[in-house]
Parts: structure tokens; sequence; C-alpha cells
């Protein structure tokens, strides 16, 4: 009570900061600190209800005080819910720009974890899933958000790397087949295990996504 | 005026529209990268940058097919120019988007005018998105006295605003003159060439003039 929950939450926030990953969502636990907050509020209409809102804090000072605590910590789970929930859709939302497929992800380890029914059904269980179905609503609409934006500067990949580019051409092995690929010289075929000479620009989505490596 | 002025004059007036522009973005790239709040957007610049990376690779394009070695060499230099400066823009509208998603509350109260049309889109698109979010997370079940995400009330504000105390390094393009550092009795003058290390607050209003450059 007052609190205590929220505290937990926030714990848990600061946890997933300094994680790769994203730990499960604590349905259970924001669901205590929600309900909470409407006992906290109940308490709070049933201390105000025999003053018929005429209540004057100066005349009965420990009726008041019992008042701002109930408030006080009414605002502090807010607080804490929105701090739980911001960190992770941060995460997320990093997640969209380094171009990791969430809903993808979270479906394959479902699948791993769950081991009778299909992914979609371990998807719903929720325990194996570590998003909420908001939050998936949320990654999916926050894709279409970031490509609405991205889609607007045609010339220029947004999400591309960050770093200054030092060479136009640069060498890369290929850790996972990867297909064939159309460049300005012509189409190269990328089998694991060989060398090639690219340019950085044409192969920087398959190093992000693990096909290539980059060879110094 | 002295012979820095005519010098710096003449060099102005002999350097192409180009190469200032690509000065001037990398100024703005810096700029943004160091101060706290975000910065106006550069409405012309940003299209006359576009416009020319655009055509530089409507020219590479048009070149590939020649295997002539000497078009070919011309073709890998315009090729590296073109992902630097394609970092450049990349990196600075990068800068931006994460300032507009740490503080949009306080951006869409203060400083909106400074976002960039499709900034200001992907601001108001974000927070509905993350407002419905909590919304149906957790907000649905407040009373509703608490649903609001930007109460000030109560002691604490819930607008989160950028430190404008934070010390950044600046350099003096213009001779700017005496400056008074507020809350303390610290006053000094900034002349042309001199680099301090200042709060932002101090300087915010010399940088936005174009006198002072972040560095």
């Amino acid at each position: 009570m007052y609190g205590e929950l929220g505290n937990k939450l926030v714990q848990h926030a600061k946890r997933t900061q300094s994680l790769a990953h994203l730990p499960p969502y604590q349905t259970e636990m924001v669901r205590a600190v929600t309900r909470e907050v409407r006992d906290l509020d109940k308490d709070v209409s049933a201390i105000l209800e025999p003053f018929a809102g005429s209540f004057d804090p100066s005349t009965d000072a420990p009726t008041a005080c019992a008042l701002i605590v109930n408030h006080m910590c009414m605002k502090r789970n807010k607080r804490c819910l929105l701090a739980y929930h911001r960190v992770r859709s941060d995460k997320l939302e990093e997640m969209c720009w380094r171009g990791i497929d969430v809903l993808e992800r979270q479906q394959q380890q479902s699948g791993k974890n769950g081991a009778e029914g299909s992914a979609s059904l371990g998807a719903e269980v929720g325990n194996t899933s570590s998003l909420s179905p908001e939050e998936e609503e949320y990654v999916r609409q926050y894709s279409d958000l970031l490509a609405a934006y991205k889609g607007q500067w045609t010339d220029i990949d947004l999400t591309g790397s960050l770093e200054p580019p030092r060479d136009l051409f640069i060498d890369v092995r290929v850790l996972k087949d990867a297909g064939e690929i159309q460049t300005e010289y012509g189409a190269i075929t990328l089998t694991k295990n060989s060398q090639f000479y690219v340019r950085q620009g044409d192969v920087e989505r398959l190093i992000a996504q693990g096909y290539l490596q980059r060879l110094c | 005026m002295d012979i820095d002025d005519i010098l710096a004059e003449v060099t102005q007036a002999a350097s192409p529209q180009e190469t200032r522009d690509l000065q001037e973005l990398t100024r703005a790239w810096v700029a943004e990268r160091v101060a706290p709040e975000i910065l106006p957007y550069p409405d012309a610049l940003m299209e006359r940058v576009l416009e020319r990376i655009r055509k530089q690779i409507e020219l590479v394009e048009e070149q590939t097919g020649n295997m002539d070695p000497k078009t070919n060499f011309r073709l890998i230099v315009i090729q590296t120019e073109l992902e630097r400066f394609k970092f450049l823009v990349r990196s600075f509208l990068r800068a931006r988007i994460t300032k507009i998603d740490k503080h949009p509350l306080h951006i869409s109260q203060n400083s909106l005018s400074y976002l960039s049309q499709s900034e200001s889109r992907y601001l108001t698109a974000h927070q509905t998105l993350l407002s419905s979010h909590y919304q149906s997370s957790f907000l649905s079940q407040f009373p509703t006295s608490l649903h609001r995400l930007d109460d000030t009330t109560g002691g604490i504000s819930m607008v989160d605003a950028p430190d404008a105390d934070t010390a950044v390094f600046c350099r003096a393009l213009n001779d700017v003159g005496v400056v008074n550092v507020e809350g303390t009795d610290r006053a000094f003058e900034i002349n042309r060439g001199d680099c301090w290390v200042v709060r932002w607050s101090v300087i915010r209003d010399s940088v936005l003039a174009g006198d002072v450059e972040l560095i």
C-alpha cells in the first residue's frame, strides 16, 4: 500500500534500461498499482463524503493531512506507471529505429518457449511474450509513423549508420546466406563464408541485420 | 573595420554557394548536437542541400555504365562526397528527432515554430500514439482528475524541459560585447574569435543570431 508497488515498478524500469532485450511486461504489478490508485480514490471520496463539498482544510488538519497523503500517493503511482511504460516504449522505439522487427522476434520467442501450439497461440497466452498487447499495438503504429516520416526523405536513409563514413568501399564477410543483391556493378551472390569488396551504402542494411560482417 | 574583417569579406565572397552551404550545414549539425534545446530548422538550406544530393545521385546513375577510367574515378570521388553529405543530413535529422522525442510537450508548447512541417507532424502523431498507449494500458482506469499528461499543479511539472544551464563550448564569429551570467555576478566580454565554455542560456540569443557558433 501507499506506493510500495510503484517503487518496485520503477526498479524494474531502471533495470530494463541497462538490458539489451525487453524483460516480460509486469501485467500483475501494473494492475495492482492501478487498483491501488482506485482504492485511494475511493478512500478520498469516502473521507470527503460527510463534508458534502464544504470541506475547510484549516479547521480539520488531520483529515486534510490524510487527503494530501492519499492524493500524493495517487500522483506518485501515476508517475511510476508512466515512467515504467515510457522506458519500455523508448526501448521499443529504439528497436524500430535500428530496424529490428520486434513483433516477429516476439513470435519466434514465444514459438520457441511455448512447446505446444502455434506461435500465434503462444503470444495469446501472454506469459511467453514479453510485450503486452497494448505494446504490440504501439510498436505496429510506431513503425508506421516512422515509415511515414522516413518516406519524406527519399534520398537519405534515416535509419542508416550514424558513424561518419570513411570509405566508399569496404570489405565484408558473409555470415549467413543472403541470396543475390543488385548493385551498380552488377549482381552479387552472397554465399556463406565468402568475402567481397562492396560499396558500403549497398550492404549497410545487411550488416545491420547480421548477414554480413565488416572487416577492418 | 580592421584587416580581419576585410579578409573575412573577401573570403566570403570568393567561396561559392555550395561551399558556404556545406559550411552552414556542418555548423547547424554541430550546433544541433551540442545545444540542449532544439534549434530552428534551416528550411532554405536543407532544400538546397537535398536538391543537390538528388542531382548528384542522378549524375552517378547516369554515368555508372561508363567504363572510362577517368570518369570512373571522378564518380568515386562524387560518391564519397555524396555519402558524407548524406551522413551529415542524416545525423542532423536524427539529432533533432532525438530531442523531439525527449521533450515533446515542452517543444509543442514553446518552440513548435522551430520544427519543419514533417517534424511537427511526427511530434503530434507520436504524442497521440503515446497517450493512447498509456490510456489503454492503465490510465483509463484512473480517476478522471488524474488523466492529464501535462499537469503542472502539485509542485511537480509533468512537462520535462531541457536543461538550459548546460555548459557548451562556443566560438564567437562576431563581437558580441559584454554578457552577464544570470544568477551570478559574472560578466565577461565576448570578442570575435574567442572560445568560451558558458551556460547555454547565456549565449542562446547570440547563437540564434549567428554571432556565436557552437563547437
